[in-house]
């Protein structure tokens, strides 16, 4: 952390050994601890009672601020999370709502404890709130979070925390994302710890300030109070169970289930092999106006039950597409925790001890006052969660008993476009600010047994829900012409990724004038939804702003416009970053992200693709092109012209490579003794450490160094050649150059990696210790 | 003399109950007989015409009613062994079905499921995309249309799904809660190429916003629909054919009933009637002993059920999850949780004690019935603990082995954890208390009500077991374990015991308060289709009250709570009552100070429930007294028995509950053998036995 503005790295929270933070507590704030033999002494029983107290409470908080909520976003979305922690901040139950604020909870805890315990005090009946992304509780500063000590006979015993995301927290622009923020300044004040509760009292003063400087204050005073009730029931439970069962046995309880947690993780991750995984991503455009890919790095080590995330070669930060350490720690946990602790309860503080991070300063991912970061936890830190699932994906894959657990990439970030304006529906005239929510039924990563969930919603809000049309339509002066599964959009592979939707609004007829839009996205060109072991990528995100419809606000029409060549008008690609207008005339159209497929699409059974064509899942065009399926004429698999039209994909990647004149080798069944499979096509053969292709058992090269990787054939060729679903010119978004590469078996042809990337995009490079 | 039946069609049993309104009541039991389900009830009717020494044509036709509540629809739905139906949606909204709002992976699931994400799929389409057609059309959120409806292509949409041999077609328009007019005109459109074709409305079966769980309600109504006609309409004619006088009628998920003609067409409301039907018995019974809140429970081999009644009213929801889909239902809230007798404890890799959520049910049962399970069970732990005794229950006739109950205990949870045997099964048996305490405790507590205004029933064959300890800690302030001649057959009884609940609602979302005019509209529309409803019952009722209800939320909120109305006229003044009214409740549920007016008040849905009492009392009886509290005569033996982790095992008496009266006083720690059930009255709980021969356990 190195701001350039003296004292600015005051408000910033890193984690903290629990001795020295010990140190820094000043003695007027006695705190509840307990000895290490008192932790040991808990019987299972009690351990199990008081364990399954602490669960129902967390699920009590979640229910309580969805009950409460103003806001879409928690209602609507779950786009929230909660915890319960030890007196030093240490998590010991959260949610399986957004999994990454869990990377920030904690941190927020641990800055209050250290700058908040002399002035103003922390005293019983206290709650404070904070909306500052350096500090945490929070990953930007649409988060906000209230945190709540609880005391038991005068010691600060724990902590909860409630978090949701605000709609709107004030800034430049409606939904406080302003894409061409130059730094924080332009974007919503971020906001550190205040005391917004005193002595049980919501104090007015602090209250009104934090509305004042919304456009949605009613909303933001709504889950404010949301917040405070979920934290005041659960303290209330808290205090019950420690009247029953005494604060030491319920304190040791806690320390219990995170070292019961910690020591989980660490014995599923001593099954896995040794070895480093590395991935490289991108971010599209920095701001408003410019054109280039930003990349994060992360290079995954995994030595015997510890992990370390190196995200060094990460660029520096710049533009909008920035996040502080707290939206680092969310990247890893944002899919660290469902891939590789989906089993194990969520005592987070034990899983959050398994993992350590190396990160230069100033970076994208490890950004210092004042960037802007109003769009880390979309981007960046998504984007970087996304690089930590695909290398513990690829770790995963290299153990046959974990194989299940491998899942590509989920839709690469949301689809952002906050829509603003004024509803004068019926003779009213009331301001309105929100994200399209529809966004949210993104598709699901394919796994090895399984197609990847249609419209599934986010890997990262595991309960994560899209609205109602109806819904959205009464409360905003919008209408959907349409809402839809996009045929195609799912990334093809041997398990197809789960599609995604579109979404086509119109202003509704009553309205006049233009709303705003803010529109933020990135996976437009480089897709960050990418498949695995040969799997393409899910669909490229795109934003569309249809100027002069043929029906205005449905005026008078007859019929409803079906698709997009329906529409009439003409059609304005929106950007990564970037703001735009809806006019009367005119259509928004969204279409988000799908999930990544899973293996070559060559090798999917026929008659599963023949099932997609039947269920719109797959066009036909697709089947045939992507797929090479072929249909008799009464809709039944043609299995003989089906495999003479995969031979004929095959010869063409083998053509692509440079490799001429070659017959291809016959894909037979994997060679069973003397092997261990690395994915769903590789396999190393033990005794030569030579790397051998399971389908055609040609040998390709040594595993050591990825030396095998220049003996795969690879092809460079146009990014639509991955599907209709992928954006044909990319040049609308970015100078870049950006191409479909897929890296072949020199035998058979068989795709283990497909992926658009821009020209130059590094070779895979693991290095699998456990056999090299 | 006249009769009312109750006839309870359940999976494995049907069971009936008759009271001729002059406190006689008896019961049958009869296996159930799929596919002809008809076949089981009339043997039940048989049997309880055998029992008060009647002919069967006599019994019917001196009955007044016979009310139904059959399993039948909710394991089709469950099971998927359901009719072929298409949808006809708007264009453009097809997908609605599919993209299930994305929370498709986790409705209905529980927290640790949902947590892991990798094994959360949607569950199967409830049709595949050929039989899910579009049609042109537009109405807006004010019931506007703005594209009208494009009639021959609906001609042609039905013509295909005809063609395709669909069995029923579900309708569901946007917005069309707000102006039915293009789905009926659909309906009319489909019956002039298919007239027999059943079609179903969403703006009848479920007029309410939110279009997902509309269509979702709509197609499972299609699908259960045709066939609980094909169930009904020969069951009612054999039942003519033998003379039956009064009405066949059936019970809802909400509680109440609607006559057998009408059921098919609003299926969907009846997938809960025999959950309901537990429910209302205990507000029967509990109007009996002049409880006014109650927390049933119901803990069979798998699953653990909790409902309340709170002011001698069952708590209703609007909704319900089946097989993660949404119906859109009113009905009584039935809370489930995976721990009954049968569930499953196991250790896991971080050496929690776990128990359930799957149950031994479906394989081999617990280990102890020596019929091949080997994974302990509560059933196992209540054996080692001297809680059931190795004779087995009915009487001896399912004997126990403690061997295997041991052994499974100790491979799977005494030896992970490092414990003895008896340390094992008391744990289990603690744990299961807890959770069962932690589900009741959170549903009172939501629902906005202080467990100590309580009383609880326990019910079901392994409850009383296990009530005087999950009730501990709720602080409630008796537990009654109904014991008397409907025990084993309560659904019956509540089903027979049941009045006829018929309810409407309109969604009209607007800023609160809304001019007294538009709601004195509102309800009379609402009360007046109620009323033209109960004329189509055939039944004489001794009295008819109307409730009133309206969903409120503050603006931008998007969960509603559902605030009473008044009753009298509507003035100027009764939008502010009935905001106050909702403050308040509002402040119980999440606590002082949680309100916020400023951010002002929307009402969603209005609602009226019509309750129509039949002119016939369904009355308890009572059994005979004792002479004094004694129960030495009831004294079966004495056994060495663990209730309590602290104490270990003390010697317990043991009572036999044929031998026990009215007056009847039993000191814990004890128990007491009932030919289907034990019931556990551990130290510091007194047991006494009351007029209707129930055990009233209470704490000191």
């Amino acid at each position: 952390m190195a701001s350039t503005i003296p004292g600015a790295d005051e408000f910033t929270s890193r984690p903290v050994p629990r001795e020295e933070l010990l140190r820094q507590i000043p003695p007027t704030l006695p705190l509840h601890r307990i000895d290490e033999r008192q932790a040991e002494e808990v019987n299972a029983l009690t351990y199990e009672v008081v364990r399954h107290r602490l669960w129902a409470v967390t699920q009590e908080m979640g229910e309580t601020l969805r009950r409460m909520s103003g806001s879409h976003v928690v209602t609507e979305s779950n786009d929230f999370n909660f915890s319960i922690c030890d007196e030093l901040g240490e998590q010991v139950q959260v949610g399986a709502y957004n999994v990454g604020l869990i990377g920030s909870m904690d941190l927020a805890i641990v800055w209050t404890l250290r700058n908040r315990s002399e002035n103003p005090g922390i005293e019983e009946g206290d709650m404070f709130l904070c909306n500052d992304p350096w500090i945490g509780g929070g990953l930007h500063q649409n988060d906000a979070a209230v945190l709540a000590p609880i005391f038991h006979e005068g010691r600060l015993f724990g902590w909860t925390t409630a978090i949701a995301h605000q709609v709107d927290l004030g800034g430049p622009r409606p939904g406080s994302f302003s894409p061409s923020a130059r730094d924080v300044f332009g974007e919503a004040v971020p906001t550190p710890p205040m005391r917004v509760v005193r002595g049980g009292v919501l104090q007015r003063d602090v209250a009104d300030a934090w509305v004042r400087r919304s456009r949605l204050p009613h909303m933001v005073g709504l889950d404010l109070r949301a917040k405070i009730a979920a934290n005041r029931n659960a303290a209330e439970q808290i205090l019950r169970l420690i009247d029953k069962y005494g604060a030491d046995t319920v304190k040791a309880v806690m320390r219990r289930m995170m070292d019961d947690a910690e020591s989980r993780l660490r014995d599923k991750l001593r099954t896995l092999p040794d070895g480093t995984w590395s991935a490289v991503g991108y971010q599209e455009q920095s701001g408003t106006g410019d054109r280039d890919l930003h990349a994060l790095h992360v290079a995954m080590t995994k030595q015997d039950d510890r992990l370390v995330f190196d995200f060094r070669g990460t660029a520096g930060q710049t533009g909008v597409i920035n996040c502080p350490y707290p939206g680092l720690r969310a990247g890893i946990v944002f899919t660290m925790l469902p891939l590789l602790a989906g089993d194990i309860p969520w005592a987070a503080g034990g899983l959050m001890r398994c993992f350590e991070i190396v990160t230069d300063e100033d970076t994208l991912t490890n950004a210092s006052f004042p960037a802007a970061v109003g769009k880390g936890p979309f981007g960046p830190a998504w984007g970087s969660g996304n690089l930590v699932a695909e290398v513990i994906a690829r770790m995963l894959d290299a153990e046959p008993d974990h194989r299940e657990d491998v899942q590509s990439i989920c839709n690469g970030t949301t689809d952002l476009c906050v829509v603003s304006g004024v509803d004068v529906r019926g003779g009213g005239h009331k301001g309105f600010v929100s994200p399209v929510f529809d966004v949210m039924a993104g598709g699901y990563g394919a796994q090895v047994h399984h197609d990847g969930v249609d419209t599934g919603g986010r890997l990262i809000i595991p309960s994560a829900k899209a609205p109602d049309v109806e819904m959205t339509e009464y409360l905003y002066p919008l209408l959907a012409l349409w809402r839809r599964e996009e045929t195609d959009s799912g990334g093809p592979g041997r398990r197809r990724g789960g599609m995604s939707g579109s979404v086509c609004y119109v202003q509704h007829p009553d309205q006049s004038g233009d709303m705003s839009l803010v529109v933020s996205g990135t996976g437009k060109v480089a897709n960050q939804n990418v498949g695995l072991a040969g799997g393409h990528p899910g669909n490229s995100q795109l934003d569309l702003v249809v100027r002069g419809i043929d029906v205005p606000q449905l005026a008078g029409a007859r019929s409803m416009p079906g698709g997009l060549d329906d529409l009439g008008g003409t059609v304005e690609v929106l950007p990564c970053e970037g703001e735009s207008t809806l006019g009367a005339g005119d259509a928004l159209y969204l279409h988000w992200q799908a999930g990544g497929g899973y293996g070559d699409p060559l090798l999917r059974p026929a008659e599963d693709v023949r099932e997609d064509v039947l269920q719109v899942r797959v066009s036909p065009d697709a089947a045939r092109n992507v797929y090479g399926l072929v249909l008799r004429a009464d809709g039944e698999v043609d299995a003989t012209a089906t495999e003479e039209a995969r031979a004929v994909l095959r010869h063409r990647r083998a053509t692509d490579a440079g490799l001429t004149g070659a017959a291809l080798a016959p894909i037979g069944t994997p060679r069973p003794d003397g092997v261990r499979r690395l994915d769903d096509n590789l396999a190393v053969e033990v005794e030569s450490r030579t790397v051998i292709c399971v389908h055609c058992g040609t040998g390709i090269g040594p595993l050591g160094k990825s030396a095998f990787v220049e003996g795969l054939a690879r092809r460079e060729v146009a990014p639509t050649e991955a599907g209709p679903h992928i954006w044909h010119d990319p040049s609308v978004y970015v100078d870049a150059d950006v191409v479909f590469r897929q890296l072949c078996c020199p035998g058979c042809l068989t795709a283990v990696h497909s992926r658009v990337v821009p020209v130059g995009h590094p070779l895979p490079h693991d290095d699998y210790r456990s056999w090299a | 003399m006249s009769y009312a039946l109750g006839i309870d069609v359940g999976g494995t049993f049907t069971d009936a109950v008759a009271s001729d309104g002059a406190g006689r009541i008896v019961s049958a039991k009869t296996p159930t007989t799929p596919p002809h389900r008809e076949v089981g009830v009339m043997r039940a009717i048989e049997e309880i015409a055998a029992e008060l020494g009647i002919g069967v044509g006599d019994l019917l036709a001196e009955t007044d009613f016979i009310a139904h509540g059959t399993t039948a629809s909710i394991n089709a739905l469950v099971q998927g062994t359901v009719a072929e139906v298409g949808l006809i949606a708007t264009k453009g909204h097809r997908d609605s079905i599919y993209i299930m709002n994305a929370e498709g992976r986790t409705l209905g699931r529980a927290a640790h499921e949902i947590q892991d994400t990798l094994r959360q799929r949607k569950p199967a389409p409830l049709i595949p995309k050929e039989r899910a057609l579009e049609v042109t059309e537009r109405v807006d959120h004010a019931g506007k249309v703005l594209v009208p409806l494009d009639e021959e292509e609906v001609r042609a949409r039905a013509r295909t799904l005809v063609d395709q041999g669909v069995e029923a077609i579900a309708v569901c328009l946007l917005w069309s809660f707000k102006n039915p007019a293009h789905e009926r005109r659909v309906r009319e459109l489909i019956h002039e190429i298919a007239p027999d074709m059943y079609v179903t409305l969403s703006s009848d079966v479920s007029p309410r916003i939110r279009e997902f769980s509309r269509t979702s309600t709509t197609l499972m109504n299609a699908q259960i629909g045709p066939r609980l006609r094909m169930y009904l309409t020969p069951l009612q004619k054999r039942l003519e054919e033998n003379g039956l006088k009064g009405p066949l009628l059936v019970m809802q998920s909400e509680g109440g009933t609607i006559t057998a003609d009408r059921a098919p067409e609003h299926a969907i409301t009846t997938v809960g009637s025999v959950l309901s039907g537990g429910v209302i018995g205990g507000m029967r019974m509990a109007e009996q002993l002049g409880h006014r809140n109650v927390i049933t429970t119901d803990v069979g081999g798998t699953t653990f059920l909790a409902g309340l009644i709170v002011d001698g009213e069952p708590v209703r929801a609007p909704g319900s999850v089946v097989n993660q889909y949404p119906i859109n239902a009113a009905t009584i809230q039935v809370h489930t949780i995976g721990s009954g007798g049968g569930a499953l404890a196991s250790v896991d890799a971080g050496g929690n004690l776990r128990l359930g959520p799957q149950s031994a049910e479906a394989v081999h049962g617990p280990a102890c019935y020596g019929n091949g399970g080997t994974r302990p069970t509560n059933t196992d732990a209540d054996l080692v603990l001297g809680i059931l005794s190795p004779r087995g229950l009915l009487g001896g006739r399912k004997p126990l082995r403690t061997d295997l109950a041991r052994e499974a205990l100790r491979t799977h949870v005494a030896e992970p954890l490092g414990l003895t045997v008896e340390e094992a099964a008391i744990a289990l048996h603690e744990v299961q208390n807890a959770q069962a305490g932690d589900l009741l405790r959170r549903a009172v507590v939501q629902a906005g009500h202080d467990p100590r205004d309580f009383v609880v029933y326990a019910f079901g064959g392994a409850g009383p077991a296990h009530c005087a300890g999950y009730c501990q800690d709720l602080g409630v302030r008796e537990v009654v374990v109904p014991l008397g001649p409907v025990a084993s057959a309560f659904s019956a009884y509540g089903l027979a015991a049941s009045d006829v609940v018929l309810s409407a609602e309109l969604s009209d979302p607007s800023a609160f308060p809304v001019p007294p005019d538009v709601l004195a509209s509102h309800y009379t529309r609402l009360e007046n289709d109620l009323r033209r409803a109960l004329d189509r019952q055939q039944v004489t009722f001794k009295e008819v009250t109307m409730e009133r209800e309206v969903d409120l939320r503050y603006s931008m909120q998007v969960n509603e709570l559902a605030v009473g109305v008044p009753e009298t006229g509507f003035t100027e003044r009764t939008g502010d009552e009935i905001i106050e009214r909702f403050e308040e409740r509002y402040e119980r549920i999440n606590g002082p100070g949680a309100g916020y007016s400023e951010a002002g008040v929307q009402a969603i849905t209005y609602r009226a429930r019509a309750k129509a009492s039949l002119d016939f009392p369904v009355v308890l009886p009572d059994v005979a007294r004792a002479d004094g509290p004694d129960p030495a005569e009831a004294f079966l033996e004495e056994r060495p028995v663990c209730l309590d982790s602290r104490t270990g095992f003390v010697p317990t008496p043991v009572y036999d509950y044929a031998r026990l009266r009215a007056g009847h006083e039993i000191t814990g720690p004890a128990i007491v053998d009932v030919p289907t059930t034990v019931v556990v009255v551990p130290a510091g709980v007194t047991g006494r036995v009351d007029r209707l021969g129930n055990l009233v356990l209470s704490y000191q």
